[in-house]
């Protein structure tokens, strides 16, 4: 790996998103709140300032640096800007007075689309703070590199690492052949979807404020509201119909509504083995859910809120419509199955993801064929297509490392005083970018009475969760740092690291 | 009419020993000593190459009215058929042995560019065969005439068979149904009314598909409704096509056992349900521990005679009640019948059959070659000379006998009091050394 590299195009990422400040700051001094304004002006600087400094120190041209670029430096590039941008989203918080470990705990939560909240009070913020939070779950629904991709010419080649090493499903999906071409469409496919829903949600009945806020939210499967209740706060059935919607298109997969779109093709959905999966989950899990709430506040809308809790679990959005830590166990029990299985790859929604569940499932059952046949040929199939041997291993290995992560995070949060339930459900909610979970953390409550060193815990495991575990493991291996050297031309340790793979585009 | 064959193969002399009594046949063939297969028929043999002008000419492919490339290599035949229809203007008949040159609907579209007018594939044509006998349930053979409204079943008759219990007159057979042929002990007849079936026979039944389906539950009661465990031994061209058809009956539990690896894994890929075994067909312990005794079909189409056979004694030693056997060699076929195969099947031959059909077509279209060639099964509409009269009158034969009227899209299986009338299409069943004399009777054509 070579660094000189690394730091030059984390620089260049950086140093794009000191523009996403001007956003924030428009709100902000629209408002008048001018001291939050400051702070974003500040925040951007420094963001600027921090990426011009990276690229410089980097030295190489950006064209030669991306065009060389391997996928272990991929990864790393995209796991150190991820972290970096998480740091410089963080500086509005720390100005307007929140504590640093708070701070940046909230602009992961945001980044990751996670939806976890430190803040206490919600009245003690500006609008300006609380559009920023939910631009930053907007940013990163679809990926901030994705969008870098998109409108950075220079990335064009070497984005081909960093667009899959940011959005890493189980098989690598492109609507155009050209890396850049995809993410642009995605991006208007993703933007275009957020504007249709600030229309409906304005027009049902939310302030244009609102409805923004709620849109990139929304879109992101992200879950961060600056109503202190949460969509249950309106009281607004519309409103609720309506998210439930677009949550459930913000769970599926976009390159595949994109090519649905594109062709005017619905069969192409109603085909798809993932979208099928999902969508017999949501119904599953809604049916069981009335069920267990039973009707007596009438049919509707106990299924309104059953459909709209599903959704907001399984996508990993987060949204409350009521308070479900006030309901029975058996209903919180399906919320907390859901959230071990996730949206569809190629979506907004974190966790381990539909498809990586259908793989295993038909791995598990293959593999209980093969002692009845032990000669038996019994490849794993997905939308009738052989699912080749390492990627079984790489899905595989996935929820061993899922699990381990899972593992430890909870151990450290219980470990630190939290009960059993809140550990358990803080880190998946957290690990899988879900936001709220029971108890302590429930939709109505903060992770801010955690231990600092859980809330720092819980950040990482946001980081981790939402570049789907891999990307970060691999590049914390030893032999990544022992075979690194800072740039190319140093010949002292001009080996390939282990994990090396052959240049990008190869 | 004239014929052009180009190839004198098993195929080609299948072809021309069957077509030499009615029409002007020429066999062009490189091979010299292939000319002595054609020493003993009525046709003429021309050495040379199927892909020579001057030799096609000589052949008068100028007048031909069918041309028929079924040399062993696919690119020689291509090549003899557009020459052929660059000279005059027969049909061409091209046979492949790949699936590539055939489209998804198993048409060889791409190659009408070269005034190919049919291509078939004779493993393509073995495996729709054998997916008929499979999916009848303890038939032996299976055939479905004029558009599907007459179908063919033949069963080979175990002891305690209801069919056995007494004399024909009184079996009462499904309304709309009729065995019209028995074998016994190698020859073939038309029974009457007071004809006693024995265990052993093997009997012939046509008519209509609702009353096959009766007659399947008389002859084979239990199996309605069950799973079918159908095992193929071989995963070639043959194997391949043969699971991917049936997948699509969802009552059967399909397994290709397939020697070779990497030929399983992609089988495995390709095939959507069907269990693929990795393992050699002709492994006595590897077929035990796969229970592949339980089974109720046993498919063996290796390309190889001997180990087909191997694997299709083997399966029936382990109690497969239905074994069919791919033959190479047509002169293997009563062979293994007569060992205890119950249906000896060869793609050549099914490839023969095909051909022939479209080449005796006009008033009179072959449906079906029964028994190896042993009977055959023609369509045919009656002249407009024949005299009407009703069946009792026509006399009772011992080597034909009319199945069916087809009127409309519905067949009428017909009784004594039924009547023939000029310009009925008519299915008869006869044997072989019936065929023309029937065909005369009823067209009233010298040929």
């Amino acid at each position: 790996m070579r660094y000189s590299l690394v730091v030059h195009v984390c620089g260049v990422l950086v140093r794009l998103f000191g523009g996403m400040f001007l956003a924030p700051l428009s709100v902000a001094l629209y408002y008048r709140e001018y001291h939050d304004a400051r702070g974003f002006a500040v925040a951007a600087f420094m963001t600027l300032a921090v990426g011009q400094l990276m690229r410089r120190a980097g030295g190489t041209s950006a064209e030669e640096a991306v065009e060389r670029m391997r996928r272990v430096e991929g990864l790393a590039v995209v796991s150190a800007s991820w972290l970096l941008i998480a740091h410089l989203a963080a500086v509005p918080y720390v100005w307007v007075g929140v504590g640093p470990i708070d701070a940046l705990f909230e602009s992961m939560s945001g980044l990751t689309t996670t939806g976890a909240t430190v803040f206490r009070d919600f009245s003690a913020f500006g609008r300006g703070i609380f559009f920023w939070r939910s631009m930053t779950q907007w940013l990163g629904g679809m990926g901030v590199i994705a969008l870098f991709v998109a409108v950075l010419p220079r990335l064009a080649i070497g984005g081909r690492e960093l667009f899959f090493a940011e959005a890493p499903g189980p098989s690598e999906e492109k609507v155009s052949p050209q890396i850049r071409r995809t993410a642009a469409l995605l991006w208007r496919l993703y933007a275009g979807l957020t504007l249709l829903l600030v229309v409906a949600l304005w027009l049902a009945g939310l302030s244009l404020y609102d409805a923004v806020c709620h849109a990139m939210t929304t879109l992101a499967a992200g879950g961060f509201s600056p109503h202190p209740l949460s969509i249950g706060g309106y009281q607004n059935p519309a409103v609720e119909w309506i998210i439930i919607v677009f949550m459930f298109i913000a769970g599926a997969n976009f390159a595949l509504q994109y090519r649905a779109l594109a062709k005017r093709d619905l069969n192409i959905l109603a085909a798809d083995e993932e979208l099928r999966a999902y969508t017999a989950i949501v119904l599953v899990a809604a049916a069981l859910l009335v069920l267990a709430l039973g009707v007596g506040e009438g049919v509707v809308p106990t299924v309104r809120t059953a459909l709209f809790q599903v959704l907001s679990i399984l996508t990993t959005t987060g949204y409350a419509s009521v308070d479900f830590q006030l309901w029975s166990e058996q209903a919180k029990m399906v919320l907390l199955v859901l959230m071990f299985i996730g949206g569809c790859a190629g979506s907004a929604a974190g966790g381990p993801k539909v498809v990586r569940h259908i793989v295993l499932a038909r791995f598990t059952l293959q593999s209980l064929r093969r002692t009845l046949h032990p000669r038996a040929v019994l490849p794993v199939k997905l939308g009738g297509r052989v699912v080749p041997e390492p990627i079984l291993q790489v899905v595989v290995v996935f929820f061993l490392f899922y699990l381990l992560v899972f593992s430890i995070c909870a151990g450290i949060v219980v470990a630190l005083g939290a009960d059993i339930v809140t550990g358990l459900t803080a880190t998946i909610a957290s690990l899988g970018n879900i936001g709220p979970g029971f108890n302590q953390v429930g939709p109505m409550a903060h992770y801010g009475d955690l231990h600092p060193v859980s809330r720092v815990t819980l950040t990482l495991a946001m980081w981790i969760g939402r570049l789907e575990v891999l990307t970060v493991l691999v590049v914390l291996r030893p032999e990544v740092w022992r075979s690194g050297q800072w740039s190319a031309e140093g010949r002292h340790a001009a080996r390939e690291s282990l994990v090396g793979s052959p240049p990008a585009g190869a | 009419m004239r014929i052009v064959i180009v190839g004198g193969g098993q195929i080609g002399s299948s072809l021309a020993r069957a077509l030499a009594a009615t029409h002007e046949v020429v066999v062009i063939d490189h091979a010299p000593h292939v000319a002595d297969v054609f020493q003993s028929m009525d046709v003429e043999f021309l050495p040379g190459s199927g892909t020579s002008e001057e030799v096609l000419s000589r052949a008068g492919v100028q007048d031909c009215e069918f041309f028929v490339a079924a040399t062993g290599l696919d690119e020689v035949n291509i090549v003899a058929c557009a020459l052929a229809n660059r000279l005059g203007r027969p049909q061409t008949i091209c046979l492949v042995s790949r699936a590539e040159f055939l489209d998804s609907s198993g048409e060889g579209g791409g190659l009408r560019a070269f005034g190919i007018d049919r291509v078939v594939w004779p493993e393509a044509q073995l495996a729709s065969d054998i997916e008929r006998i499979v999916t009848a349930p303890g038939a032996i053979d299976a055939e479905v005439f004029a558009g599907g409204i007459v179908r063919l079943l033949e069963y080979r008759l175990e002891a305690g068979s209801p069919l056995t219990a007494t004399i024909l007159g009184s079996l009462h057979l499904p309304r709309g149904s009729l065995i019209v042929a028995v074998k016994r002990g190698g020859r073939i007849f038309v029974p009457r009314g007071t004809t006693q079936l024995q265990a052993g026979d093997k009997v012939i039944v046509m008519g209509t598909p609702e009353a096959m389906h009766a007659v399947e539950a008389l002859v084979h009661p239990g199996r309605a409704g069950g799973r079918l465990q159908v095992t193929i031994i071989g995963g070639g061209d043959v194997g391949f096509q043969l699971a991917e058809k049936l997948e699509q009956a969802p009552s059967l539990d399909l397994r290709v056992l397939e020697s070779d690896p990497d030929r399983g894994a992609w089988l495995a890929a390709k095939l959507r349900r069907t269990l693929v075994l990795n393992g050699d067909g002709t492994d006595l312990e590897f077929l035990e521990s796969e229970n592949v005794g339980r089974s109720d079909v046993l498919v063996s189409v290796i390309d190889n005679d001997e180990r087909n056979l191997l694997a299709s004694l083997l399966g029936r030693q382990l109690g497969v009640p239905k074994v069919i056997t791919r033959v190479g060699r047509n002169a293997n076929l009563r062979l293994f019948e007569r060992v205890g195969i119950d249906v000896a099947i060869s793609a050549r031959g099914a490839a023969v059959v095909s051909i022939l059909h479209q080449i005796t077509g006009g008033t009179t279209s072959l449906l079906a070659v029964v028994e190896h060639g042993e009977a055959r099964v023609f369509e045919l509409v009656v002249a407009p000379s024949f005299e009407s009269r009703q069946l009792k009158d026509m006399g009772t034969s011992e080597d034909a006998i009319v199945a069916a009227i087809l009127r409309g899209n519905r067949a009428v299986v017909p009784r004594g009091d039924d009547r023939i009338n000029a310009g009925d299409r008519i299915v008869v069943f006869c044997t072989q050394a019936a065929a023309d004399r029937v065909r005369q009777y009823f067209t009233r054509e010298s040929s």
